[in-house]
């Protein structure tokens, strides 16, 4: 969660330990054979659909449907979660289209890039409980549940080296966490990641997180630049696109919050992930086998106790720990996000999130071990490794939104 | 054509654990239009006026005005008949001799009807059954009425039959005709005509004295034609599993419409309202669930109104289970005016009979509760009725000692309003 602003110093100098470099070149490299045969940038609207598969309800033994969470004959858990969130991605959904269809009139991409626009507004056709239908008003016909909203979990996975899950958590009525990756086909040749994470005391903060991750995104995938600038700079406009994207949303909205979000990006190309953040969402570095880093530092009171000699431990449990010293939106402090670059030429896993993930495991080394332990448990799929992280911090509580992006590195 | 519009109090949030929903469901129509003015609309009106020996003199005069000015208020085009009740039932109008059973209202037929009620004669004994029945077979008649309805008045208990005929008579009219009842004097019984009234989906009250009942007659009547849609149906639907504590009324009157309840559907239940005016209806519609996790969001009710199986509006009773105590432990205001107003019906009904049955006791009790729900809930009308019945030492804790000599028409006028509550504040 992302508590309501507090304004104070930021410590621009902060640094992480991993090694600050100038700034590098990360522009994209020419597209892979494969995807350079696309006439153009592609996007797809549609989310994934659940994969078409009959399993036995262990309680009663009748045959149920993908994507329900309870069995329909007895009620019970079929310990699914939501249809989106346990099924693997149907490794046919997306790639395939790519070729038929040419892009809507959306933001200009650099030759190659993939992106993936789930559709995120309306509601299932399908109760996700019983299976029943959901009804005009938004309710099960027949249990009352709730339809999903698409906005409460979607997946993104432009490249299959890269997957990204955002969740609305157990807590929380609406999923404020927003994200939006984009990659080329080859694996570690260049992608982008970008996390927010909406600050649930103002309104309207949904709608800002996605539209500032959407627009921080496009800037990164957009055609390259003449003259070409640096990773770093790439990233600031990325992150003033953001805070315009945010800042519009707060149009028309009263209360004395406008609506605000975190900010964390991440531009992987060649063996170099250049990071750049404002606010508390991270990101990590897992080298496999070596020692995991928290590349991001927060912008909250939290980092500047430690900055300031608390422990983490003692740090974290500061009644503000989780107040936010830099945020995006109408009323956000000025000034660029930090930016680090870490080498990533090691295989391993580059993992961007909110803090509904690491509050439950915020030191990098637990992290890398949950992650060494999930990996062993569910396999290197990136999707289905990032929805195994988000069941995780849902097991622990699930009190805030969860979006976990991971990008398959080496 | 009549709007409906349902809107929602309620507080939605449970806490952990928490199984039962409770909300208001205001109901308001408008332009509902005059009684069998929609097309493919008709009404029909009864006037059954008890014509026992006890209502000899001044009381039969005031009932042949009555009547009359009732007739006058019906609107020309609406079948209607006259039936002289006593321990059988007579038809008045059209005369007995007449060939159909009942006509249609136009000028003629008007001062037909007047003169008929004229001439109406008191003997005989009273029993409310057999006129009931008589009522039922007049209205069955005219099956393109789609609209039926009936004023009773009597000024007496159902001597001459049993309560079994009573019983009879009522389930025979029950769907048939909705039906107000009205008790004259001192000597009826206000818990028997409630039996007829509540069955048919009416009113009953009390007219104190002979000169106020040409007035009651017409306010009535006048009631009746302003009513344009003919039935509306309240349908409450709650998820598989779920159970419906109760479906209430509870204003302008409480009125417990749980048994009144028939399935259209395994989830769903439709309870008949009966006609409606340009009017606001209140309902408390409680739902018990089965408790879900923390941060689960459930539909505990859709809550419709339907006219001929059309639904004209819905409205959602919702359910969130959520750890947050503030949220959780807070009463809507409409929720709890209203339950404060079911239970002062509930304990001025019980004292009153408890004081009949001689058991001053519970009387003290309950009508001492009913004085501090009273002043809890700002009902001053029922607060001042209760004066009339106790001495009041303190309202606050309901503090009351039983008033000697009390006049039997002030308990029958606590008893017949108890069930009139006063609106939330909004």
């Amino acid at each position: 969660m992302s508590e309501a602003p507090q304004t104070a110093p930021t410590q621009p100098d902060a640094q992480p330990d991993v090694q600050p470099e100038a700034a590098p070149d990360v522009q994209p490299a020419a597209a892979p054979p494969d995807a350079a045969q696309l006439e153009s940038p592609v996007e797809l609207d549609t989310a994934v659909p659940p994969v078409e598969a009959l399993v036995d309800c262990p309680v009663c033994g009748t045959a149920t449907a993908a994507g329900e969470a309870f069995c329909e004959s007895c009620g019970a858990d079929l310990g699914r979660g939501t249809p989106l969130a346990e099924d693997a991605p149907d490794p046919e959904a997306a790639p395939i289209e790519l070729t038929a269809r040419s892009a809507p009139a959306g933001p200009a991409r650099a030759p190659g890039v993939l992106v993936v626009v789930p559709d995120l507004d309306g509601r299932a056709a399908t109760c996700a409980s019983c299976g029943g239908t959901v009804a005009a008003d938004g309710y099960c016909e027949q249990c009352g549940t709730p339809a999903p909203r698409p906005r409460d979990h979607f997946v993104e996975q432009p490249a299959p080296w890269m997957g990204a899950v955002c969740d609305r958590g157990r807590r929380h009525a609406r999923n404020e966490d927003a994200m939006a990756v984009a990659a080329r086909a080859e694996p570690g040749s260049w992608a982008a990641v970008v996390v927010c994470d909406g600050v649930s005391s103002a309104p309207e903060s949904d709608v800002a997180s996605l539209a500032a991750s959407r627009a921080a995104r496009d800037v990164l995938s957009a055609p390259e630049s003449v003259p070409p600038i640096t990773a770093d700079e790439l990233l600031t406009r990325a992150a003033a696109a953001a805070n315009d994207a945010a800042t519009r949303v707060a149009v028309g909205v009263k209360g004395p919050n406008p609506p605000s979000c975190t900010f964390v990006a991440a531009l992987v190309e060649s063996g170099r992930a250049v990071v750049a953040w404002i606010g508390d969402s991270r990101a990590y570095w897992f080298p496999d086998g070596g020692t995991p880093v928290q590349v991001s530092t927060d912008d909250s009171w939290a980092a500047e106790a430690m900055a300031h000699g608390l422990s983490r431990e003692e740090a974290e449990k500061l009644p503000q720990a989780h107040a936010i010293t830099r945020w995006l939106g109408a009323d956000s402090p000025e000034g660029p996000p930090r930016t680090v670059t870490v080498d990533v030429s090691a295989p391993g896993w580059l993992l961007v999130c909110s803090d509904g993930l690491w509050n439950y495991c915020s030191a990098p080394e637990d992290l890398g071990a949950l992650l060494t332990a999930t990996q062993a448990r569910v396999g290197a799929e990136p999707v289905a490794l990032a929805e195994a992280l988000t069941t995780w911090a849902n097991e622990q509580g699930g009190h805030d939104n969860i979006t976990t992006a991971l990008v398959r590195c080496g | 054509m009549a709007d409906f519009a349902a809107e929602i109090y309620q507080n939605e949030f449970l806490p952990d654990g928490g199984t039962d929903v409770h909300a208001i469901v205001s109901v308001t129509c408008t332009g509902a239009g005059a009684a069998g003015a929609a097309e493919g609309d008709e009404a029909a009106e009864i006037i059954i006026v008890d014509t026992s020996g006890s209502m000899a003199g001044d009381k039969i005069v005031a009932a042949q005005r009555a009547a009359a000015v009732a007739v006058d208020q019906i609107l020309d085009g609406t079948w209607f008949a006259v039936i002289a009740g006593t321990d059988g039932a007579d038809r008045a109008f059209p005369y007995p001799n007449a060939v159909s059973p009942m006509v249609r209202m136009e000028p003629g037929a008007r001062a037909a009807a007047r003169q008929a009620v004229s001439r109406l004669v008191a003997g005989g004994g009273t029993a409310i059954g057999s006129w009931l029945r008589l009522a039922t077979q007049l209205f069955q008649t005219v099956p393109q009425a789609t609209q039926r309805h009936a004023i009773l008045l009597t000024d007496g208990k159902n001597q001459s039959e049993t309560d079994e005929a009573l019983q009879a008579g009522i389930r025979q009219a029950k769907g048939v005709f909705q039906c107000d009842c009205r008790g004259v004097g001192a000597d009826w019984d206000v818990s028997e005509l409630r039996g007829v009234a509540t069955a048919l989906l009416g009113t009953v009250d009390l007219i104190p004295d002979t000169a106020s009942m040409e007035q009651a007659f017409a306010d009535l009547m006048q009631q009746a034609m302003g009513r344009g849609v003919a039935d509306a149906q309240l349908r409450v639907w709650a998820p598989q599993g779920a159970q419906v504590l109760f479906v209430r009324q509870v204003s302008p009157q409480v009125e417990d419409l749980s048994a009144r309840r028939t399935d259209l559907n395994p989830l769903t239940g439709a309870y008949p309202t009966g006609a409606w005016g340009d009017e606001t209806r209140d309902y408390h519609v409680a739902v018990r669930l089965a408790s879900k996790p923390l941060g689960s969001e459930q539909l505990a009710a859709r809550v419709m109104v339907a006219v001929r199986d059309e639904v004209k509006s819905q409205a959602l009773v919702k359910a969130l289970w959520s750890a947050d105590d503030t949220l959780t432990t807070r009463i809507n205001p409409a929720v709890a005016h209203y339950t404060g107003q079911a239970e002062l019906a509930e304990v001025i009904q019980e004292g009153l009979a408890a004081k009949a049955a001689g058991d001053e006791a519970t009387a003290t009790t309950k009508l001492g509760r009913a004085v501090q729900l009273a002043e809890a809930t700002g009902n001053d009308e029922a607060t001042s009725r209760l004066r009339k019945v106790v001495d009041i030492d303190d309202p606050a804790t309901g503090t009351v000692r039983l008033k000697r000599g009390v006049d039997k028409l002030d308990e029958m006028a606590l008893d017949t309003s108890s069930t009139k509550t006063t609106r939330v504040k909004k």
